[in-house]
């Protein structure tokens, strides 16, 4: 989504934007509102959260976007989705996070019928079982392709921590989902 | 290898990043080839979920906060004071405000205090920035975050006294300005190594 509009804003409308020109502003927050919310609502508790950082985003970009250099195409989706995560993750961080998960989920999976746990739930409902840090960085790393290193970065963590977070995630939504073992 | 792989060997062999070992079992293997097929399809599914859209529009929001940031810090810190008057609070700062009462104070005089501990940090942080110090990157980063918080709320802070909100809901706003602002001193007065306010 953010591809195709984001092809609508012109090198021109960057430039003025550039220069505090608010109607240009108001273009990129068009362009970039709807990956901006998406990236958001996945990290955060709660839609109103998701707004906040939705809010604090675009203030970051409208205030720092005369600093953005980057030219190569993609580089200010990526610089702002960059900000959005940021802005998320510190959110996360700054709640004492409650997570209680426990569960040994590098032991091995074979063998174990999860499927009997009656746990079968839709992908929707697992994903928000999952704790605020396990689900931000399933969401960052499979899908906004993020790496464990830039991941760490913003987190504030170290590479490993990411790392057993994302198998973490992945052994809890493959309980969640009731997925066979197969064998 | 005489085990089936992990959760994170098999993440680490879609990667591209798992040893020859792990790498060599999941081809033999057709339990581990099926897990490491689940394991697609779930990320698959993943990026296949509908995005959430904004359920309102926020830009009016982010360009009021942009704009009156703008024109703070042209103002500079000092001029909060009209900032406030704009809003009607001035009426609640006396020059004999009293001290914030420990209970059951109400609400206006709850926000009479705020304010007033509101522009006690704001002539600190003037005092601070005076001295043109130079700051790390992370400190910046920690301070422009601090501020466009500030922004949001001061925004939220001339909505409620526009639309005549509830004297309980202007003191919760001005709670929140108080402990942000209380955060960017401590933020300027000590160099920041960790963003975890
Ligand atoms: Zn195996």
């Amino acid at each position: 989504m953010a591809q195709v509009t984001a092809a609508a804003l012109d090198e021109l409308a960057i430039q003025r934007a550039k220069g505090g020109d608010l109607a240009a502003l108001e273009r990129v927050y068009r362009a970039y509102e709807g990956t901006v919310y998406g990236v958001a609502h996945r990290i955060c508790r709660t839609p109103e959260e998701a707004e906040e950082v939705l809010q604090e985003t675009f203030l970051e970009v409208c205030r720092s976007i005369k600093r953005f250099r980057g030219s190569a195409p993609g580089s200010l989706t990526a610089w702002i989705k960059r900000v959005a995560s940021s802005k998320a993750l510190i959110r996360i961080r700054r709640e004492k996070y409650r997570d209680t998960e426990v569960l040994e989920e590098d032991s091995g999976w074979a063998g174990r019928r999860d499927g009997d746990v009656g746990l079968r739930m839709d992908l929707e409902a697992a994903l928000a079982q999952l704790s605020e840090t396990s689900r931000a960085v399933v969401w960052l790393h499979d899908v906004e392709g993020y790496t464990h290193e830039e991941i760490a970065e913003q987190m504030g963590k170290t590479v490993s921590f990411s790392k057993s977070q994302l198998s973490r995630a992945h052994a809890r939504l493959r309980m969640m989902l009731g997925e066979e073992a197969g064998c | 290898m005489l085990r089936h792989c992990t959760i994170s060997e098999l993440l680490e062999v879609r990667d591209g990043e798992g040893t020859a070992t792990a790498r060599a079992h999941v081809e033999q293997c057709e339990a581990c080839g099926a897990e490491l097929d689940r394991l697609h399809q779930r990320v698959a599914a993943l990026r296949a979920l509908p995005r959430h859209s904004p359920p309102r529009d926020r830009w009016p929001a982010v360009r009021e906060a942009f704009v009156s940031a703008r024109r703070r810090r042209r103002w500079s810190y000092t001029s909060w004071a009209g900032l406030a008057a704009a809003a009607g609070l001035v009426l609640f700062v006396g020059v004999n405000t009293p001290p914030r009462p420990a209970v059951a104070a109400s609400a206006p005089e709850e926000i009479a205090s705020l304010v007033e501990e509101s522009q006690q940090l704001e002539r600190v942080l003037h005092s601070y920035n005076r001295q043109g110090r130079v700051v790390n990157g992370v400190t910046a980063a920690a301070i422009a975050e601090l501020e466009d918080r500030i922004a949001v709320v001061d925004v939220g802070i001339d909505r409620a006294q526009l639309q005549a909100a509830p004297h309980e809901a202007v003191a919760d706003l001005w709670r929140r300005r108080v402990t942000l602002m209380d955060r960017l001193v401590n933020t300027h007065v000590q160099p920041v190594t960790y963003v975890g306010y």
